[in-house]
Protein backbone atom coordinates (compact mmCIF):
# COMPACT_ATOMS: atom_id res chain seq x y z
CA UNK A 1 0.00 0.00 0.00
CA UNK A 2 2.84 2.35 0.95
CA UNK A 3 4.57 1.53 -2.34
CA UNK A 4 1.42 2.53 -4.24
CA UNK A 5 1.40 5.95 -2.63
CA UNK A 6 5.06 6.46 -3.53
CA UNK A 7 4.47 5.41 -7.14
CA UNK A 8 1.42 7.66 -7.48
CA UNK A 9 3.19 10.64 -5.91
CA UNK A 10 6.28 10.25 -8.08
CA UNK A 11 4.08 10.05 -11.20
CA UNK A 12 2.24 13.22 -10.19
CA UNK A 13 5.45 15.09 -9.37
CA UNK A 14 7.02 14.08 -12.69
CA UNK A 15 3.87 15.13 -14.53
CA UNK A 16 3.73 18.52 -12.76
CA UNK A 17 7.44 19.06 -13.49
CA UNK A 18 7.00 18.30 -17.20
CA UNK A 19 3.91 20.49 -17.53
CA UNK A 20 5.65 23.35 -15.69
CA UNK A 21 8.66 23.04 -17.99
CA UNK A 22 6.55 22.92 -21.15
CA UNK A 23 4.03 25.65 -20.35
CA UNK A 24 5.85 28.18 -18.14
CA UNK A 25 9.51 27.74 -19.08
CA UNK A 26 8.69 26.79 -22.69
CA UNK A 27 11.53 24.28 -23.11
CA UNK A 28 10.02 22.86 -26.32
CA UNK A 29 9.42 26.28 -27.85
CA UNK A 30 5.77 25.63 -28.58
CA UNK A 31 4.18 28.29 -26.37
CA UNK A 32 4.02 30.75 -29.27
CA UNK A 33 2.16 28.11 -31.29
CA UNK A 34 3.13 29.33 -34.74
CA UNK A 35 1.21 28.08 -37.76
CA UNK A 36 3.51 26.07 -40.01
CA UNK A 37 3.35 26.46 -43.81
CA UNK A 38 1.71 23.04 -44.28
CA UNK A 39 -1.05 23.91 -41.79
CA UNK A 40 -1.53 27.24 -43.46
CA UNK A 41 -1.91 25.50 -46.83
CA UNK A 42 -4.61 23.18 -45.48
CA UNK A 43 -6.51 25.97 -43.73
CA UNK A 44 -6.53 28.22 -46.76
CA UNK A 45 -7.20 25.52 -49.36
CA UNK A 46 -9.68 23.14 -47.69
CA UNK A 47 -12.65 25.42 -48.31
CA UNK A 48 -11.86 27.53 -51.34
CA UNK A 49 -13.32 27.89 -54.79
CA UNK A 50 -10.17 27.33 -56.79
CA UNK A 51 -6.91 25.47 -56.56
CA UNK A 52 -6.38 22.22 -54.70
CA UNK A 53 -9.58 22.46 -52.69
CA UNK A 54 -11.76 19.72 -51.28
CA UNK A 55 -14.83 21.97 -50.81
CA UNK A 56 -15.07 21.13 -47.12
CA UNK A 57 -15.10 23.59 -44.22
CA UNK A 58 -14.15 20.63 -41.99
CA UNK A 59 -10.40 20.64 -42.44
CA UNK A 60 -9.85 17.42 -40.47
CA UNK A 61 -12.10 15.39 -42.77
CA UNK A 62 -10.53 17.08 -45.77
CA UNK A 63 -7.07 16.01 -44.60
CA UNK A 64 -8.18 12.52 -43.58
CA UNK A 65 -9.94 11.62 -46.82
CA UNK A 66 -8.43 13.97 -49.38
CA UNK A 67 -4.99 15.34 -48.67
CA UNK A 68 -3.98 12.17 -46.78
CA UNK A 69 -6.50 9.88 -48.47
CA UNK A 70 -4.11 6.99 -48.99
CA UNK A 71 -3.42 6.71 -45.26
CA UNK A 72 -7.12 6.36 -44.52
CA UNK A 73 -7.68 3.96 -47.41
CA UNK A 74 -4.96 1.65 -46.10
CA UNK A 75 -6.27 2.00 -42.53
CA UNK A 76 -9.59 0.73 -43.86
CA UNK A 77 -7.74 -2.22 -45.38
CA UNK A 78 -5.99 -2.90 -42.06
CA UNK A 79 -9.38 -2.93 -40.33
CA UNK A 80 -10.58 -5.33 -43.03
CA UNK A 81 -7.63 -7.64 -42.41
CA UNK A 82 -8.26 -7.57 -38.64
CA UNK A 83 -11.90 -8.55 -39.13
CA UNK A 84 -10.99 -11.27 -41.62
CA UNK A 85 -8.43 -12.57 -39.13
CA UNK A 86 -11.02 -12.70 -36.35
CA UNK A 87 -13.49 -14.44 -38.64
CA UNK A 88 -10.98 -17.03 -39.82
CA UNK A 89 -9.98 -17.84 -36.23
CA UNK A 90 -13.62 -18.14 -35.15
CA UNK A 91 -14.87 -19.76 -38.35
CA UNK A 92 -17.69 -22.31 -38.42
CA UNK A 93 -19.01 -24.36 -41.31
CA UNK A 94 -22.66 -24.08 -42.30
CA UNK A 95 -23.65 -27.20 -40.34
CA UNK A 96 -21.71 -26.05 -37.32
CA UNK A 97 -23.38 -22.64 -37.52
CA UNK A 98 -26.80 -24.28 -37.54
CA UNK A 99 -25.78 -26.45 -34.60
CA UNK A 100 -24.62 -23.39 -32.66
CA UNK A 101 -27.91 -21.65 -33.36
CA UNK A 102 -29.89 -24.68 -32.18
CA UNK A 103 -27.85 -24.86 -28.96
CA UNK A 104 -28.22 -21.11 -28.36
CA UNK A 105 -31.98 -21.35 -28.82
CA UNK A 106 -32.10 -23.99 -26.10
CA UNK A 107 -30.16 -21.78 -23.65
CA UNK A 108 -32.39 -19.98 -21.13
CA UNK A 109 -31.96 -16.46 -22.49
CA UNK A 110 -32.30 -13.70 -19.98
CA UNK A 111 -33.19 -10.13 -20.69
CA UNK A 112 -33.25 -7.14 -18.41
CA UNK A 113 -36.34 -5.67 -16.74
CA UNK A 114 -38.77 -3.23 -18.35
CA UNK A 115 -37.10 -0.05 -17.05
CA UNK A 116 -33.73 -0.96 -18.57
CA UNK A 117 -35.25 -2.10 -21.84
CA UNK A 118 -37.37 1.05 -22.31
CA UNK A 119 -34.45 3.34 -21.43
CA UNK A 120 -32.20 1.43 -23.79
CA UNK A 121 -34.69 1.82 -26.61
CA UNK A 122 -34.81 5.61 -26.08
CA UNK A 123 -31.03 5.94 -25.77
CA UNK A 124 -30.44 3.77 -28.84
CA UNK A 125 -32.71 5.99 -30.94
CA UNK A 126 -30.71 9.03 -29.78
CA UNK A 127 -27.32 7.42 -30.44
CA UNK A 128 -28.38 6.24 -33.89
CA UNK A 129 -29.61 9.71 -34.90
CA UNK A 130 -26.45 11.36 -33.53
CA UNK A 131 -24.23 8.88 -35.35
CA UNK A 132 -26.15 9.48 -38.58
CA UNK A 133 -25.66 13.22 -38.17
CA UNK A 134 -21.95 12.75 -37.43
CA UNK A 135 -21.55 10.67 -40.59
CA UNK A 136 -23.76 12.62 -42.99
CA UNK A 137 -22.42 15.98 -41.79
CA UNK A 138 -18.88 14.65 -41.64
CA UNK A 139 -17.71 17.06 -44.33
CA UNK A 140 -19.27 20.09 -42.57
CA UNK A 141 -18.91 19.57 -38.82
CA UNK A 142 -16.44 17.65 -36.64
CA UNK A 143 -16.77 13.94 -37.12
CA UNK A 144 -16.73 11.54 -40.01
CA UNK A 145 -17.30 7.98 -41.01
CA UNK A 146 -15.12 6.25 -38.44
CA UNK A 147 -16.44 8.19 -35.45
CA UNK A 148 -20.05 7.72 -36.51
CA UNK A 149 -19.52 4.03 -37.21
CA UNK A 150 -18.06 3.37 -33.78
CA UNK A 151 -20.93 5.29 -32.11
CA UNK A 152 -23.40 3.18 -34.08
CA UNK A 153 -21.60 -0.01 -33.01
CA UNK A 154 -21.99 1.12 -29.38
CA UNK A 155 -25.74 1.57 -29.90
CA UNK A 156 -26.02 -2.01 -31.12
CA UNK A 157 -23.93 -3.18 -28.17
CA UNK A 158 -26.48 -1.60 -25.82
CA UNK A 159 -29.16 -3.62 -27.59
CA UNK A 160 -27.03 -6.74 -27.13
CA UNK A 161 -26.78 -6.07 -23.41
CA UNK A 162 -30.40 -5.12 -22.76
CA UNK A 163 -32.02 -7.76 -24.93
CA UNK A 164 -29.88 -10.66 -26.02
CA UNK A 165 -27.78 -11.72 -28.97
CA UNK A 166 -30.34 -14.43 -29.72
CA UNK A 167 -33.25 -11.95 -29.91
CA UNK A 168 -31.33 -9.71 -32.31
CA UNK A 169 -30.31 -12.66 -34.46
CA UNK A 170 -33.93 -13.75 -34.67
CA UNK A 171 -34.79 -10.22 -35.85
CA UNK A 172 -32.41 -10.67 -38.78
CA UNK A 173 -29.07 -9.35 -37.51
CA UNK A 174 -27.13 -12.48 -38.43
CA UNK A 175 -23.48 -12.85 -39.29
CA UNK A 176 -24.29 -13.27 -42.99
CA UNK A 177 -26.19 -9.99 -43.09
CA UNK A 178 -23.53 -8.01 -41.23
CA UNK A 179 -20.78 -9.33 -43.49
CA UNK A 180 -22.86 -8.40 -46.57
CA UNK A 181 -23.43 -4.88 -45.23
CA UNK A 182 -19.71 -4.59 -44.43
CA UNK A 183 -18.90 -5.56 -48.01
CA UNK A 184 -21.38 -2.95 -49.21
CA UNK A 185 -19.57 -0.24 -47.21
CA UNK A 186 -16.20 -1.30 -48.62
CA UNK A 187 -17.73 -1.34 -52.12
CA UNK A 188 -18.94 2.26 -51.69
CA UNK A 189 -15.43 3.32 -50.64
CA UNK A 190 -13.74 1.48 -53.51
CA UNK A 191 -16.26 2.77 -56.04
CA UNK A 192 -15.70 6.35 -54.89
CA UNK A 193 -11.96 5.88 -55.15
CA UNK A 194 -11.85 4.03 -58.47
CA UNK A 195 -14.87 5.32 -60.42
CA UNK A 196 -13.60 8.88 -61.07
CA UNK A 197 -10.31 7.49 -62.36
CA UNK A 198 -12.21 5.40 -64.91
CA UNK A 199 -14.65 8.21 -65.73
CA UNK A 200 -12.45 11.29 -65.93
CA UNK A 201 -8.95 9.86 -65.93
CA UNK A 202 -6.43 11.25 -63.48
CA UNK A 203 -4.87 9.64 -60.45
CA UNK A 204 -6.35 7.58 -57.62
CA UNK A 205 -7.63 9.85 -54.81
CA UNK A 206 -6.57 12.98 -56.66
CA UNK A 207 -7.81 16.17 -55.03
CA UNK A 208 -10.96 17.74 -56.50
CA UNK A 209 -11.69 14.94 -58.96
CA UNK A 210 -15.38 14.58 -58.11
CA UNK A 211 -17.70 17.58 -58.36
CA UNK A 212 -18.14 19.47 -55.10
CA UNK A 213 -18.03 17.58 -51.85
CA UNK A 214 -19.49 14.36 -53.33
CA UNK A 215 -16.23 12.52 -52.81
CA UNK A 216 -15.95 13.30 -49.10
CA UNK A 217 -19.64 12.57 -48.51
CA UNK A 218 -19.51 9.19 -50.27
CA UNK A 219 -16.34 8.15 -48.49
CA UNK A 220 -17.84 9.14 -45.12
CA UNK A 221 -21.00 7.14 -45.79
CA UNK A 222 -18.98 4.14 -46.97
CA UNK A 223 -16.73 4.25 -43.93
CA UNK A 224 -19.79 4.63 -41.67
CA UNK A 225 -21.35 1.45 -43.06
CA UNK A 226 -18.06 -0.44 -43.10
CA UNK A 227 -17.05 0.42 -39.52
CA UNK A 228 -20.53 -0.18 -38.05
CA UNK A 229 -20.95 -3.59 -39.60
CA UNK A 230 -17.29 -4.51 -39.22
CA UNK A 231 -17.53 -4.06 -35.45
CA UNK A 232 -20.88 -5.89 -35.41
CA UNK A 233 -19.36 -8.82 -37.28
CA UNK A 234 -16.64 -9.16 -34.66
CA UNK A 235 -19.13 -8.86 -31.80
CA UNK A 236 -21.42 -11.48 -33.31
CA UNK A 237 -18.50 -13.85 -33.92
CA UNK A 238 -17.14 -13.37 -30.40
CA UNK A 239 -20.57 -13.45 -28.77
CA UNK A 240 -21.05 -17.22 -29.15
CA UNK A 241 -20.90 -18.68 -25.61
CA UNK A 242 -17.60 -20.42 -24.98
CA UNK A 243 -19.00 -23.81 -23.98
CA UNK A 244 -21.10 -24.06 -27.15
CA UNK A 245 -18.09 -23.14 -29.27
CA UNK A 246 -15.92 -25.73 -27.53
CA UNK A 247 -18.62 -28.40 -27.86
CA UNK A 248 -18.91 -27.84 -31.61
CA UNK A 249 -15.14 -27.75 -32.12
CA UNK A 250 -14.61 -30.95 -30.09
CA UNK A 251 -17.12 -32.71 -32.27
CA UNK A 252 -15.07 -31.60 -35.27
CA UNK A 253 -11.99 -33.30 -33.74
CA UNK A 254 -13.84 -36.62 -33.55
CA UNK B 1 1.03 33.19 -19.12
CA UNK B 2 -0.68 30.24 -17.48
CA UNK B 3 -4.25 30.05 -18.63
CA UNK B 4 -7.19 28.46 -16.90
CA UNK B 5 -7.80 25.79 -19.54
CA UNK B 6 -4.22 24.54 -19.17
CA UNK B 7 -4.74 24.10 -15.41
CA UNK B 8 -7.98 22.22 -16.04
CA UNK B 9 -6.14 20.09 -18.59
CA UNK B 10 -3.42 19.27 -16.05
CA UNK B 11 -6.00 18.29 -13.42
CA UNK B 12 -8.01 16.14 -15.85
CA UNK B 13 -4.95 14.35 -17.21
CA UNK B 14 -3.57 13.67 -13.71
CA UNK B 15 -6.92 12.11 -12.77
CA UNK B 16 -6.53 10.00 -15.91
CA UNK B 17 -3.06 8.91 -14.74
CA UNK B 18 -4.40 7.97 -11.30
CA UNK B 19 -7.16 5.85 -12.79
CA UNK B 20 -4.83 4.11 -15.24
CA UNK B 21 -2.52 3.24 -12.32
CA UNK B 22 -5.48 1.86 -10.35
CA UNK B 23 -6.55 -0.15 -13.41
CA UNK B 24 -3.07 -1.68 -13.66
CA UNK B 25 -3.06 -2.65 -9.98
CA UNK B 26 -6.55 -4.13 -9.96
CA UNK B 27 -6.77 -7.95 -9.85
CA UNK B 28 -10.46 -8.17 -10.74
CA UNK B 29 -10.43 -7.73 -14.51
CA UNK B 30 -13.97 -6.37 -14.73
CA UNK B 31 -13.20 -3.69 -12.14
CA UNK B 32 -9.97 -2.89 -13.98
CA UNK B 33 -12.00 -2.46 -17.15
CA UNK B 34 -14.38 -0.03 -15.41
CA UNK B 35 -11.41 1.96 -14.06
CA UNK B 36 -9.87 2.03 -17.52
CA UNK B 37 -13.03 3.46 -19.04
CA UNK B 38 -13.10 6.18 -16.36
CA UNK B 39 -9.52 6.98 -17.36
CA UNK B 40 -10.59 7.15 -21.03
CA UNK B 41 -13.36 9.57 -20.12
CA UNK B 42 -10.82 11.87 -18.46
CA UNK B 43 -8.52 11.67 -21.46
CA UNK B 44 -11.48 12.43 -23.75
CA UNK B 45 -12.12 15.57 -21.67
CA UNK B 46 -8.45 16.41 -22.14
CA UNK B 47 -8.78 16.06 -25.91
CA UNK B 48 -11.82 18.32 -25.82
CA UNK B 49 -9.85 20.99 -23.95
CA UNK B 50 -7.09 20.63 -26.55
CA UNK B 51 -9.77 21.50 -29.20
CA UNK B 52 -9.80 18.14 -30.98
CA UNK B 53 -13.52 17.27 -31.24
CA UNK B 54 -12.91 14.69 -33.98
CA UNK B 55 -10.67 12.69 -31.66
CA UNK B 56 -13.18 13.02 -28.79
CA UNK B 57 -15.98 11.50 -30.86
CA UNK B 58 -13.88 8.51 -31.91
CA UNK B 59 -12.10 8.09 -28.58
CA UNK B 60 -15.24 8.05 -26.42
CA UNK B 61 -17.05 5.57 -28.63
CA UNK B 62 -14.04 3.27 -28.97
CA UNK B 63 -12.49 3.44 -25.51
CA UNK B 64 -15.67 3.44 -23.43
CA UNK B 65 -17.94 1.45 -25.71
CA UNK B 66 -16.34 -0.89 -28.19
CA UNK B 67 -13.08 -1.63 -26.35
CA UNK B 68 -14.92 -2.35 -23.08
CA UNK B 69 -17.35 -4.67 -24.83
CA UNK B 70 -14.59 -6.54 -26.64
CA UNK B 71 -12.63 -7.05 -23.41
CA UNK B 72 -15.80 -8.16 -21.57
CA UNK B 73 -16.35 -10.74 -24.31
CA UNK B 74 -12.71 -11.82 -23.99
CA UNK B 75 -12.97 -12.07 -20.17
CA UNK B 76 -16.13 -14.09 -20.67
CA UNK B 77 -14.02 -16.65 -22.50
CA UNK B 78 -11.31 -16.84 -19.81
CA UNK B 79 -11.44 -16.03 -16.09
CA UNK B 80 -12.45 -12.98 -14.18
CA UNK B 81 -9.62 -12.85 -11.63
CA UNK B 82 -5.99 -12.35 -12.40
CA UNK B 83 -3.90 -14.87 -10.43
CA UNK B 84 -0.21 -15.62 -10.19
CA UNK B 85 3.04 -14.51 -8.58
Amino acid sequence: MKKDVFVALSFLIAFLFVSYAVTVRDVLGIAENPLRPLGEFYLSHAFAHEGLTSHSPEVVTAIVWNYRGFDTLFETFVFFLAIMGALSVLRLTREQGMEVRALEAREPHRHMDTITRTTTKLVVVMIVSISASIALHGHLTPGGGFQAGSAMAVATLLLFAAFSKFTLERQGLTLRHTISAYALGLAIILATVVAPVLLYGGKVLEIDLLPGETGLFNLDVGEYTAVTFGFLTVFLALGVPEWIFKLVLRREMK
Amino acid sequence: MIELHLIILAIVVSFGFVFSYLAMKERDLLKALALSSVQSTFFALGFYILAAPDIVLAYLAIAVGAYTALVILAINKTERYEVGE
